[in-house]
């Protein structure tokens, strides 16, 4: 991957006009947003391309699940970063989430949280692949200080 | 009374004096010292006067007999004719006796030769000394002597000394010849002899009862001492004249005495001398209670004097006797009976109050009471029991009472047979008010007799289906509760979860415009702003209930309320709260650590809420034990200075959507936070005061693990 090239996000919810606003304030903020609306599509995106982060509404279309959606996704890149962004979650949920490494981040979710908890996820990955020799640029700073 | 009795020497008798120069008779007469001298003098006097025989009959005044006491020249044969008694008044002698004057009989008449019968009987011309000391005239001698009445022979006993006195006769034969003149001279010679010998007479009189009177005092004297209760003579000064042996013990003082027991006799004296003056004084009440020290045992004894004065003849008090009873014993008795009589009398009082008080108690207890004998016989019911079984005395009872009965007694006979004390059971009774059967809770208890025989039994009987209808309302209505509040919850996160999606959306359109808003719309853009965020805040709220992150475990509630605190400090500090904390030793609690921090928080922070100028949160923890040692609660007191709830809204501060915070509030924080505790099977309650502050308390419960 090259030094400069923009950070690559994946957001999925399949409420249309939250998916449309979460890709304009990642795009704002200089990532480079793929907006998936089911599970489907989400899964034939991450099986061809890779992300620096995964973001995943936890219930989908038709009983699918964000999860399934990550799976697909560590299957290509087992470090992949990822987030379930959900209003509601069972305790079993909640636990199967932390025991796979996936952050949850609850609806309605203040944008700076937002944010900050993204940007946290990239530079963390970015940085144990800094580790593994390769160069990462830094995260990009949130728009909205203080 | 002493009698002196005329005697005289036998070997005198006839005998013969040698031949002496005789001296006046009047002398030889005085020589005598003794009465019993008299008469041989006398005889040997008239026969020196040249009579031939003579002799002195006795009168026994007693007996009424006259026999010869002494004679002289008489031949011993002839003096039985003289011989005889005072009744024989044909008697020639008798009658000159009873006559009391001398007398000549004539020749034949009593004997050969004419006889000089001269009778003597005691006689003084001055009164004895105890007449003359009591004044009265009335002394035998002296009537006797002056003739004053005619003398009587039967009655020769004085009034005043009760001196019996002596008659008797001088018998003198008369020679041939004999002149008048000669006959007055031998009456005078015994008139003389007669004064002497009733001197003589009365000195002997005296002297015998002087005798008499110390046998008397001797065998006085001798019942005194004998006596076992002290008995002391005292005179008008209340000194002692005499003691015997008991009295001794208390108020003699011996030699070898301690001073102690010196002193003991010492003060018995002085209250035996005090007894005897107030007793003195009062006159009439001679009987005073005295404690005396027992010289001897050392023993303090109580007596009970009884003293009476002591008179003399003259009728002047000589002084008191007291005899004292040892009622040491006796009062001891006494004291412990009237003592066992106090206890009696109130132990009764006890019972009786006791019998007032369970009579009221059963009246009043509201449940059907019977009692039984030991026989499982009702003897007792209250009014209740009554409906149930009839009353105890009445034979005829319809045939639900009848039934009623058969079961009670089936119950109690086998509980009194059975070897406990008391016995819980169910009953199934028909209750006639109800028309139904009901089940009963029959408590048994034993009254046992002295012999530990079963002889009461008492049963009360507690309607079982209307406690339980209580107490499974008192379920339902909390089953109730609790599912309203579950539903209130499920409906409010179904809404919130709906809502969630759109709100979401239109959080981050209005965040992606904010660039994009002409200035003069700045305001709008606001109001859309911040109602956009009061809503999601809501939401959140909502939410937040449902988000069961987190496993309960065993948790010190202390340090979650040290989180809490150490996670708002800042905030608090710059509101100028003051916090407080007296957080105890607890044990821990099985809780959803997160949700109990969510509980606290929200709990500070309506605190703070409450105090826009600032003020004092008191947070105070404890442990409350159980009735058991495994069970228990932790208590969690959370008070502001805060400006209180109004009272119309304290009722409904735990529902959902109610705020006093106006715009700025949810509604929503102690709505979750009774969710929260409720699911922790915890209490919550609030008081509060308007102007003063809230505290809210809270208290989890706990096992010993």
């Amino acid at each position: 991957m090259s030094a400069d090239r923009k950070y690559r996000v994946l957001v999925v919810d399949d409420e249309a006009a939250v998916l449309l606003t979460y890709q304009l304030i990642l795009e704002r903020q200089g990532y480079e947003v793929l907006a998936c609306g089911t599970s489907v599509q989400a899964i034939a995106a991450v099986q061809n391309e890779r992300f620096d982060v995964v973001l995943c509404d936890y219930s989908l279309e038709e009983q699918h699940t964000g999860f399934e959606v990550i799976s697909a996704a560590r299957r290509l890149d087992p470090e992949v970063p990822a987030a379930l962004l959900t209003g509601y979650a069972t305790k079993e949920t909640a636990d199967e989430a932390a025991n796979r490494g996936i952050g949850v981040m609850f609806k309605p979710i203040e944008i700076e949280e937002f944010l900050s908890t993204t940007s946290n996820m990239v530079r963390r990955n970015n940085e144990s692949k800094q580790e593994g020799g390769e160069k990462a640029k830094p995260a990009p700073q949130n728009e909205h200080q203080g | 009374m002493a009698t002196a009795e005329i005697r005289f020497s036998s070997a005198r008798m006839n005998g013969r004096r040698t031949a002496q120069p005789r001296r006046p008779a009047v002398l030889r007469l005085l020589q005598a010292e003794r009465s019993e001298e008299i008469f041989p003098l006398l005889l040997e006097e008239i026969i020196a006067l040249g009579y031939p025989r003579a002799l002195v009959m006795d009168v026994n005044l007693d007996s009424g007999e006259v026999t010869p006491a002494a004679a002289m020249k008489w031949p011993q044969a002839q003096l039985e004719k003289f011989s005889s008694a005072l009744w024989m008044q044909d008697h020639p002698l008798i009658g000159v006796l009873h006559a009391a004057r001398p007398e000549v009989l004539g020749k034949g008449a009593l004997y050969s030769r004419p006889l000089y019968v001269h009778p003597i009987l005691y006689s003084n011309r001055n009164l004895c000394w105890e007449a003359d000391r009591i004044r009265t005239a009335s002394c035998l001698a002296v009537q006797n002597f002056q003739r004053e009445k005619r003398v009587r022979l039967e009655d020769q006993v004085c009034s005043t000394c009760e001196m019996r006195a002596y008659a008797a006769a001088v018998v003198v034969e008369l020679p041939k010849g004999h002149t008048e003149q000669r006959v007055a001279e031998l009456g005078e010679l015994i008139d003389l002899a007669n004064r002497y010998l009733s001197r003589l007479f009365k000195v002997e009189h005296y002297y015998n009862r002087m005798r008499d009177m110390e046998i008397t005092i001797a065998q006085m004297g001798t019942v005194m001492q004998s006596m076992a209760d002290p008995v002391i003579l005292t005179d008008t000064q209340h000194r002692v004249i005499m003691q015997n042996k008991a009295a001794e013990r208390f108020f003699r003082v011996p030699d070898e005495m301690t001073e102690g027991l010196v002193r003991a006799v010492e003060f018995n004296n002085l209250l035996f001398s005090a007894a005897l003056s107030s007793m003195l004084v009062s006159g009439s009440d001679s009987h005073r209670d005295l404690t005396l020290v027992d010289a001897i045992e050392g023993e303090e004894m109580l007596f009970e004097a009884v003293s009476a004065p002591t008179y003399g003849p003259d009728g002047i008090q000589l002084g008191t006797v007291t005899v004292m009873r040892d009622v040491t014993d006796l009062r001891r008795a006494d004291q412990e009976l009237r003592l066992n009589y106090e206890r009696l009398s109130e132990a009764e009082e006890v019972v009786r109050q006791d019998r007032d008080r369970l009579n009221l108690i059963i009246e009043n207890v509201g449940d059907p009471i019977v009692v039984c004998d030991g026989k499982a016989k009702i003897v007792l019911v209250d009014p209740l029991a009554q409906e149930l079984f009839g009353t105890e005395t009445d034979v005829v009872r319809d045939t639900v009472q009848f039934q009623n009965q058969t079961k009670l007694t089936a119950f109690i006979d086998a509980f009194t047979a059975s070897f406990n004390d008391r016995e819980t059971a169910p009953l199934r009774l028909f209750n006639p008010a109800l028309r139904q059967e009901i089940e009963y809770d029959a408590r048994s208890g034993k009254i046992f007799g002295e012999r530990g025989q079963v002889s009461y039994t008492v049963t009360v009987l507690r309607d079982l289906t209307a406690l339980r209808r209580v107490e499974q309302l008192k379920v339902e209505r909390r089953m109730l509760e609790i599912e309203k509040f579950a539903a209130t919850g499920r409906l409010a996160a179904t809404i919130a979860h709906e809502v969630n999606n759109p709100m979401e959306a239109i959080k981050n359109a209005i965040y992606l415009l904010a660039s994009a808003i002409p200035e003069n719309a700045s305001p709008v853009y606001n109001i859309l702003k911040s109602e956009t965020e009061r809503v999601a805040r809501i939401v959140r709220q909502m939410l937040g209930l449902y988000r069961n992150t987190e496993q309960v475990k065993p948790v010190n509630v202390n340090t979650i309320i040290e989180d809490t605190l150490l996670l708002l400090n800042r905030q608090l500090q710059r509101a100028n709260v003051e916090v407080q904390t007296e957080l105890e030793v607890l044990p821990d609690a099985v809780i959803a650590a997160d949700q109990i921090r969510q509980v606290l928080s929200n709990l500070v922070i309506n605190a703070r809420d409450a105090m826009p100028n600032g003020g004092k949160l008191r947070i105070r923890s404890r442990h409350i034990p159980g009735y058991d040692d495994l069970h228990g609660w932790v208590r969690i007191l959370i008070a502001d200075t805060g400006s209180g709830i109004p009272p119309e809204m304290i009722r409904s501060i735990f529902e959902p959507f109610v705020t006093t915070k106006g715009e700025r509030g949810t509604g929503l924080g102690l709505w979750i936070v009774k969710g929260i505790i409720q699911n922790h099977a915890g209490k919550l309650s609030v008081k509060s005061r308007v102007g003063h502050g809230t505290t809210f308390k809270i208290d989890l419960p706990v096992v010993k693990l």
